[in-house]
């Protein structure tokens, strides 16, 4: 027992070292957590920064950090002040090279969406790297927060986190208990393929209400066949589209008159890169989502 | 000669140095100069060093491999559309590499993975093809389609039951791409070995491509010759696959193109294909990394680009 005791008290000892000598290095490093479960600490703030993802763009930008990223990769389409920024190549093949002599202090990398290799090399090179992909609303919120923090942008970036995080917290209360209404989102036409609960999107779906009828599927981004689709009959279609306008994507379910959705006109387009990458943009989506599910219960 | 084989080696050399001198990031020559007497700026040493000679030499050595491995099976299952994965190594190596990374291991365990799986696939086929009795070059040949056939089968299992979040990284690995080489030296290594061991063997594979009865005729023991080629070729292939990934059309295209010009020598014709298939594979490496920087392009495509038009161009000039 007193054994036990002096060992809980070595440790808080030990505790209480540790908390101090972090407190005291706080004034000269930044330490944070990536989604990898990797600790990076960087010895002052982060002044040039790349990103290769265009999720990771949004992000370091929500993190108030824009004015210190010196390159992005292709797609980096959002916020506009990103279109001017050089690139350095693509997600999928990264110009090591031009990114190099950019002698970044800090790359975000995308944890399942850069070649494996050449994120190793960059470790490698001792560049160092922030490896990003949230998966949850909160997940976005505390990547923000926790990109501030290699930053020094805290001041924006816990602003904006909280604003998210209020934002989508509200939300979820109104939709609390509204009125269950089973949903179909089309991630892609041909093939035809959907999302699971655990999906992001699917989470969209869950808070507003919506129940997703290939929710318990077990694979992340199932694919599926038309049939499947016309048995659960949901009473709401959606897809992503560019801004959010109509296009030709739903158009093959028009010939099943038979289906709720289509009797009933709820076919519905969400802007794709909104709802498809986890960023701050996604609380717009969410909106837009829970107000055509909303439309889709009174018709 | 060994004429052709010097200005052959001089081109070689001519395009590592090419490719160490152009990049998206322009390193001026005098600034290149300093790095290679161990001085310069710590940019240009790793741009350099730790970037471009790394993958110009992987280039180089992978194209080599590929050619020749192409060249040997070409001539062992006198079949001009043989090239180094008719029998189904990539397809081993890729299920290896997969099975790797869908147990969430290291890129060198993959790499490792992928070996493993190349030669699983070759005893495979060697075990299959060998059966009871007698066998021949179409034998082997059918054996080898089919279990490829079906390695292809079980890369599209695998890849239709994968977590989604691990397919990305999957693709890039059957893509293949010089970028994704760690280590240019064990591909170097097996490279220079091979061809200094077959040379002896090029004489006897002479004959052995003039058909197998005037081999046997001619005092060449032709299964054992056979079987070493096959080996051989394999050995050559698993390791450029699992240096780059399963690279395209520099095995089937190199040795014909090297024949229209050389004539069919095996003696020279073995060697040119490492030097030539190198050249081609580090000039297409060097194009894919500049034409559009700093996008990057598939170095596959450019190979294609580059050999299609040379080699229709030598087939029309010899007829």
């Amino acid at each position: 027992m007193s054994v036990h005791r002096l060992s809980v008290r070595v440790a808080l000892g030990f505790l209480i070292v540790i908390v101090v000598q972090s407190l005291s290095a706080g004034e000269i490093q930044r330490c944070a957590v990536d989604d990898v479960g990797q600790e990076l600490c960087l010895p002052a703030p982060a002044h040039r920064i790349v990103t290769l993802s265009p999720g990771a763009t949004e992000l370091i930008f929500a993190a108030g950090a824009g004015d210190k990223v010196v390159a992005v990769v292709n797609y980096s389409d959002y916020p506009p002040e990103a279109l001017k920024l050089p690139l350095v190549g693509s997600h999928t093949r990264v110009d090591m090279e031009a990114l190099l002599a950019l002698r970044p202090d800090l790359v975000i990398t995308w944890v399942t969406g850069n070649p494996p290799a050449q994120m190793e090399l960059l470790d490698e090179l001792g560049i160092p790297t922030f490896a990003i992909e949230p998966r949850t609303f909160e997940g976005v919120s505390s990547v923000i927060e926790r990109l501030a923090t290699l930053a020094g942008t805290e001041q924006e970036g816990l602003a904006e986190a909280e604003r998210f995080r209020v934002g989508i917290t509200a939300l979820s209360e109104q939709y609390r208990n509204a009125e269950p209404i089973p949903v179909f989102y089309q991630v892609w036409e041909q093939p035809l393929m959907t999302i699971n609960n655990d999906h992001l999107i699917g989470k969209v779906l869950q808070l507003c209400g919506g129940v997703n009828v290939f929710g318990d599927m077990p694979r992340l981004v199932p694919r599926i066949s038309a049939e499947v689709v016309l048995q659960a009959d949901p009473h709401a279609i959606l897809t992503g589209s560019v801004e959010g306008v109509s296009d030709d994507q739903l158009d093959s379910w028009k010939q099943y008159s038979e289906l709720t959705a289509v009797k009933k006109n709820n076919l519905f387009f969400v802007p794709a890169s909104p709802i498809s990458r986890p960023t701050p943009r996604l609380l717009e989506a969410t909106r837009i989502v829970c107000d055509y599910l909303d439309s889709a219960r009174e018709r | 000669m060994i004429r052709p084989l010097l200005s052959l080696g001089f081109l070689a050399c001519a395009a590592v140095l090419l490719a160490l001198g152009l990049g998206s990031v322009t390193v001026p020559l005098p600034e290149i100069w300093q790095v290679m007497q161990g001085e310069g700026s710590a940019l240009n040493r790793a741009l350099l060093l730790d970037l471009r000679l790394p993958r110009t030499l992987a280039a180089l050595a992978t194209g080599g491999l590929l050619a020749v491995a192409g060249a040997l099976m070409q001539v062992l299952l006198r079949n001009p559309l043989a090239d180094p994965y008719v029998l189904g190594l990539s397809g081993g190596a890729a299920v290896g590499a997969l099975l790797a990374m869908l147990a969430g291991m290291g890129t060198i365990l993959i790499s490792g993975s992928a070996f493993a799986g190349a030669m699983l696939a070759t005893l495979l086929v060697f075990g299959l093809a060998h059966g009871t009795g007698s066998w021949t070059p179409s034998r082997l040949l059918l054996t080898g389609v089919v279990v490829a056939a079906g390695w292809g089968a079980v890369i599209t299992l695998m890849l239709a039951i994968t977590p989604s979040y691990k397919l990305p990284g999957m693709l890039y690995w059957l893509m293949g791409d010089v970028s994704y080489a760690r280590t240019p030296w064990p591909a170097l290594i097996v490279l220079v070995f091979s061809v200094v061991l077959i040379m002896p063997l090029a004489r006897n594979l002479n004959v052995l491509a003039r058909g197998p009865l005037q081999a046997a005729a001619l005092g060449v023991s032709v299964r054992p010759l056979e079987w070493t080629i096959y080996l051989l070729a394999s050995l050559l292939t698993a390791t450029a696959v699992t240096t780059a990934g399963s690279i395209g059309f520099v095995g089937l295209i190199v040795p014909h193109m090297l024949r229209l010009v050389l004539g069919n020598d095996q003696r020279i014709i073995l060697p040119a294909s490492a030097l030539a298939g190198g050249t081609l594979l580090v000039l297409a490496d060097t194009l894919a990394r500049t034409a559009i920087a700093p996008e990057q392009l598939p170095v596959g495509v450019i190979t294609a680009l580059l050999g299609v038009p040379t080699f229709l161009y030598l087939l029309h000039r010899s007829r």
